[in-house]
């Protein structure tokens, strides 16, 4: 799958595992360093993992969160709920909040919810695969809650990335698709494509350095890294 | 008698996807077009689907691979290419399979998408 993606002309992928996966986490890295193999060393694609956490309540999630922030690349948050959209936006440990309207009749996320996210740089994710994969009377229901989410970004600010969330080539599109789906949910083509390509290489770059940050603002340098 | 064909500032200016679609099961082509059209009314309805404008125009089944892969091109109008390409990406099941369709670019002649994205031996018929 990591192949096709490639050939459609991405940069890298984010691995993401369910909680019930993570036991048996070093055969998957295992598997995953074999496909890197597959690749020249030279080539830019990367593949990071993530970890999609589903918490009962937001005392879990807390729990959960300090549990894995420095065991993986990437940290999800399996959305629906309502007080878990909120104490997920409230965590800047967290860098996606996945599917916040999951189950719902409206976009899960109100203007509260939306400064919070900005605050904290938390990510609000739009997933295609629920869109695609929702039956065509249905699909209505999901653009409009795009629309929302698309709609309260304009003015909050707060980070909107588009995932394919796929688990065969099945759900993998061409970018340019995409950008051109966006369009149905009211995304302007710059913004597209900035939620498809700055907005994850952000959360990359901010978790590269998190360990660094001691307070938000203050970074720890090392003496070698200064020299150079 | 048949009509006479429009002088060229008349026609409506087209414009050509190429395609390239994965599935479960191998795809004929007056499946492809009932799947693209049902998807268009699906997504825009009559109404857009008739200003969109589309139509399968040639369809190839690819010689050497595993999957049942199938490439085409696929006709639109010039200004409406972004929905064209929006409809032909919702497309998710046939017959409760699987099957993806992915753009392989957009040209303004046939013989430029067989050229630049089809690249097959076929291209001469």
């Amino acid at each position: 799958m990591a192949l096709h993606a490639q050939k459609l002309g991405y940069n890298g992928t984010a691995l993401v595992l369910k909680f019930k996966d993570y036991k048996d986490k070093s055969a998957i890295i295992k598997d995953v360093q074999n496909i890197r193999n597959h690749f020249q060393h030279d080539s830019p694609f990367q593949i990071k993992v993530g970890l999609e956490i589903q918490a009962r309540n937001p005392t879990d999630l807390k729990k959960q969160v300090r549990k894995f922030r420095d065991k993986v690349d990437v940290i999800l948050v399996h959305g629906g709920d309502l007080k878990i959209n909120r104490a997920a936006t409230e965590e800047p440990r967290i860098d996606i909040l996945c599917h916040p309207y999951r189950n719902r009749y409206d976009s899960g996320i109100n203007h509260v919810l939306a400064v919070k996210a900005a605050e904290n740089k938390v990510s609000i994710e739009i997933n295609l695969k629920y869109f695609l994969l929702t039956r065509p009377n249905q699909r209505y229901r999901v653009l409009n809650q795009f629309r929302q989410i698309v709609k309260l970004q304009r003015k909050y600010k707060f980070p909107v990335i588009i995932t394919s969330d796929a688990d065969s080539v099945y759900d993998l599109r061409h970018p340019h698709d995409i950008i051109a789906l966006a369009s149905c949910f009211g995304m302007t083509n710059d913004e597209a494509i900035r939620s498809l390509s700055s907005v994850p290489l952000d959360i990359i770059d901010k978790n590269e350095i998190r360990r660094q940050i001691i307070l938000p603002g203050v970074r720890l340098v090392n003496d070698e890294g200064q020299g150079s | 008698m048949k009509l006479k064909i429009l002088p060229t500032h008349l026609r409506q200016k087209k414009r050509y996807l190429a395609f390239q679609a994965i599935s479960e099961i191998p795809l004929e082509r007056d499946d492809v077009i009932s799947l693209i059209l049902g998807a268009s009314g699906d997504l825009y309805g009559a109404y857009g689907t008739s200003k969109i404008g589309l139509w399968v125009v040639k369809f190839w089944k690819h010689p050497s691979s595993e999957n049942n892969m199938v490439i085409g091109i696929i006709r639109c109008n010039r200004d409406e290419t972004n929905s064209a390409r929006a409809v032909i990406s919702t497309i998710t099941r046939f017959k409760g399979k699987r099957v993806v369709f992915q753009t392989l670019g957009i040209s303004g002649t046939i013989k430029g998408a067989i050229t630049n994205f089809i690249k097959l031996k076929t291209a001469d018929d």
